[in-house]
């Protein structure tokens, strides 16, 4: 008996080892700790969200059979060096078959050079500082737009009132993403007519919002605009009560859809308007996920929470890495050929998913998407912006501080 | 000139705010030659105190300030007794490397209970503030300002006029002299560190209402109880007064008049001056 057990098992150790691999290793660096850490783990929630539907279907499906997804997630804790470590880890001790991006324009910079150097695609949910697509990368690719994009939306909610503002004050944050994001705001403000009465960045690290915002409020701009990240534009939002400053518009370029914004700061969130890419409300549909609502409800009840676009954006880039594996019929171990026809696919075609149309352009950003505004409205998020999408039309001016 | 005004104001207030986290910081160097590089979590401490008791059970943050106060007071003592007075005999490098590890731990933990969630206090008087001359004072940071007398009130009071703080003194000037006057030294290095972690607790849980709470936040609140306690004077309790303030209003002359950018990169350039020219701080009464 006994013997028989041994040889069955060696017999079946023999057959495992010669088994090509039933799964795709997919690997990614993101912020768990530090500045982004928060923001960096709602990224990791999208890819687990994923690969976890992708596993109950049995996985990818190649040819009529069917790999499975295994994640394995680093912490770059929100600092570039390390997540440019960790892409190699990765890539030469993991020996992962595919990668996707991090949280935050910094990281991203530096995780994809990796990517790129080792001929990896790497498309990234959470980034999109101009410059990550100036560096005539083949290899990376961004479901979103490029920051300065995004909060064209933004500027238009208000520019296509009909008593539209006159003036804005722009301030941000001065990193990547939110120095961009205000440049964004600036080019758009030029375009719609609005003058920039003020114009400011201002380090993360600054204690005094009061004394900033109190200078933009002498000002009197009709409507500010904030480059911000969630961290930043709930204490603008804080410093504004304080001094007792109610512009006739305030948007942010990100923060408010993150479900925080609304739970902590209640009655004080109303009214903020932010830009966006996603809501689920949108009448969008794919592969996997099928529609957008699906997509939020599904996840609605695995985290007891709504996505925000950052989160629909990341998952809407591992769809479409999924896509372009199976339509090119791909099968770990994925090899270098491989991800360069992968990488060649996703540059040649749309792509239809739960998160919208997706298709990239030459230098990896997304150009079949527009950008959206929304605005808290009785603790929920509307979109206000672009007419055809839109579910409310946006409250303007905004009720001052002292009549809420 | 309202603009001025305006801005003294809100340097000022934005010092006392300073001034109160940063007297524990002075307390704790004073008397232990202990730089807590752990002090900004003590802070993070009281005002997650707060936010919890106003989040699960509705406790307005002003009436969580006391109990923050002495969940941080035991905390404090239990740190001194168990691990810091392990190390207070060694080279003052050692201090650092024990405290900087707690500030790992004790954050590293806050992530891992309390996610990396960006927090913040709503209460039906957030954000309000009232109008003296034409000039706007927010109502919570002018209760923190006050509070930040009542501290440095308490803590000059209890050095200069109690038996407990003549002992401290004694020990923070001679430390064998105090032990042949009969002198606990470990016990009074407890309570110090207690004390210290209190007050800063307090601090805490009196910013909570106006701040973005997150478990990573005390670092850089660390740093500026750093640069305060110098200005005023390492180890001269009133000095985190003096030092704070300046330091407030400097920031937020410069974020008014010339640019939020550089009011980050001002606050280290006058470190570093003073760190060269008047080590004892502006007053020259710190050691």
């Amino acid at each position: 008996m006994r013997k028989i057990l041994i040889a069955l098992f060696l017999s079946m150790s023999i057959l495992a080892a010669q088994l090509p691999a039933k799964e795709f290793k997919v690997g990614c660096a993101v912020a768990l700790t530090g500045k982004f850490g928060k923001a960096g783990s709602l990224v990791k929630d999208a890819y687990t969200y994923w690969a976890e539907k992708v596993n109950s279907n049995g996985g990818i499906e190649v040819n009529g059979k069917r790999y499975k997804v295994k994640l394995i997630f680093y912490d770059d804790k929100s600092d570039p060096s390390t997540g440019a470590k960790m892409i190699d880890r990765l890539i030469n001790r993991d020996r992962v078959d595919l990668l996707l991006g991090g949280f935050g324009s910094s990281q991203v910079f530096a995780e994809s050079a990796v990517a790129e150097k080792y001929g990896y695609p790497l498309i990234s949910g959470a980034a999109s500082s101009n410059k990550l697509f100036e560096r005539g990368f083949k290899f990376y690719f961004s479901t979103l737009g490029k920051a300065t994009e995004e909060v064209k939306g933004c500027v238009y909610a208000f520019a296509s009132l009909k008593n539209k503002p006159k003036t804005a004050a722009i301030v941000g944050a001065d990193i990547l993403f939110t120095s961009l994001a205000c440049e964004g705001f600036k080019k758009y403000c030029k375009k719609t007519g609005i003058k920039v009465v003020h114009y400011e960045l201002f380090p993360m690290r600054l204690q005094d919002y009061n004394s900033l915002l109190m200078k933009v409020k002498a000002k009197n701009p009709d409507v500010l605009f904030v480059g911000s990240h969630l961290l930043v534009a709930m204490r603008v939002i804080k410093a504004l009560k304080e001094i007792n400053f109610s512009p006739k518009g305030v948007a942010f370029s990100y923060g408010p859809t993150v479900p925080k914004f609304i739970q902590d700061l209640k009655q004080d969130a109303e009214y903020v308007v932010a830009a966006s890419e996603w809501t689920p409300n949108l009448p969008y549909k794919g592969k996997v996920f099928g529609s957008a609502k699906n997509f939020a409800n599904g996840y609605y009840k695995k985290y007891g929470r709504m996505p925000d676009y950052v989160e629909a954006a990341s998952a809407g880039g591992a769809v479409a890495l999924q896509m372009a594996v199976e339509a090119l019929g791909i099968t770990p171990k994925v090899s270098d050929k491989d991800r360069a026809k992968i990488a060649k696919w996703l540059h040649e075609h749309e792509i239809n998913t739960f998160y919208g149309k997706i298709k990239f352009d030459k230098d990896g950003a997304n150009i079949a998407h527009p950008a959206l505004a929304v605005q808290i409205q009785n603790g929920k998020i509307k979109t206000v912006y672009p007419e055809n999408v839109k579910d409310a039309d946006l409250i303007y001016p905004f009720k001052p501080w002292k009549e809420r | 000139m309202e603009i001025f005004i305006q801005a003294l104001v809100n340097g000022i207030l934005i010092g006392g705010v300073y001034a109160a986290y940063s007297a524990g910081f002075s307390l704790i160097f004073g008397v232990m030659d202990v730089i807590n590089l752990a002090h900004g979590e003590l802070l993070m401490l009281g005002a997650f105190t707060s936010y919890w008791m106003f989040t699960l059970s509705h406790v307005d943050p002003y009436f969580s300030i006391p109990v923050a106060g002495v969940l941080l007071f035991i905390f404090g003592y239990l740190i001194q007794k168990f691990l810091i007075n392990r190390v207070i005999e060694k080279p003052a490098i050692m201090s650092y490397i024990l405290t900087f590890g707690l500030h790992l731990i004790i954050t590293n933990c806050a992530v891992k209970f309390w996610t990396h969630d960006f927090r913040t206090i709503t209460t039906s008087y957030s954000g309000a503030n009232f109008n003296l001359f034409g000039i706007t004072i927010p109502l919570t940071r002018f209760t923190t300002f006050i509070l930040a007398f009542l501290i440095i009130g308490f803590l000059f009071y209890l050095l200069e006029k109690t038996d407990l703080g003549r002992a401290i003194k004694a020990t923070s000037q001679n430390k064998k002299v105090a032990q042949l006057l009969g002198v606990d030294v470990k016990k009074i290095y407890a309570l110090t560190f207690a004390i210290g972690a209190a007050i800063t607790g307090i601090a805490g849980a009196s910013i909570s209402p106006f701040v973005v709470l997150f478990p990573e936040m005390g670092l850089n609140y660390t740093i500026i109880a750093f640069c305060v306690v110098v200005l005023g004077g390492m180890g001269y309790i009133p000095g985190a007064l003096i030092g704070g303030i300046i330091l407030g209003v400097i920031q937020a002359l410069t974020v008014t008049y010339l640019n939020a950018g550089i009011s980050v990169a001002i606050t280290f350039i006058l470190l570093y001056i003073l760190l060269i020219f008047k080590p004892t701080g502006i007053l020259g009464k710190g050691n």
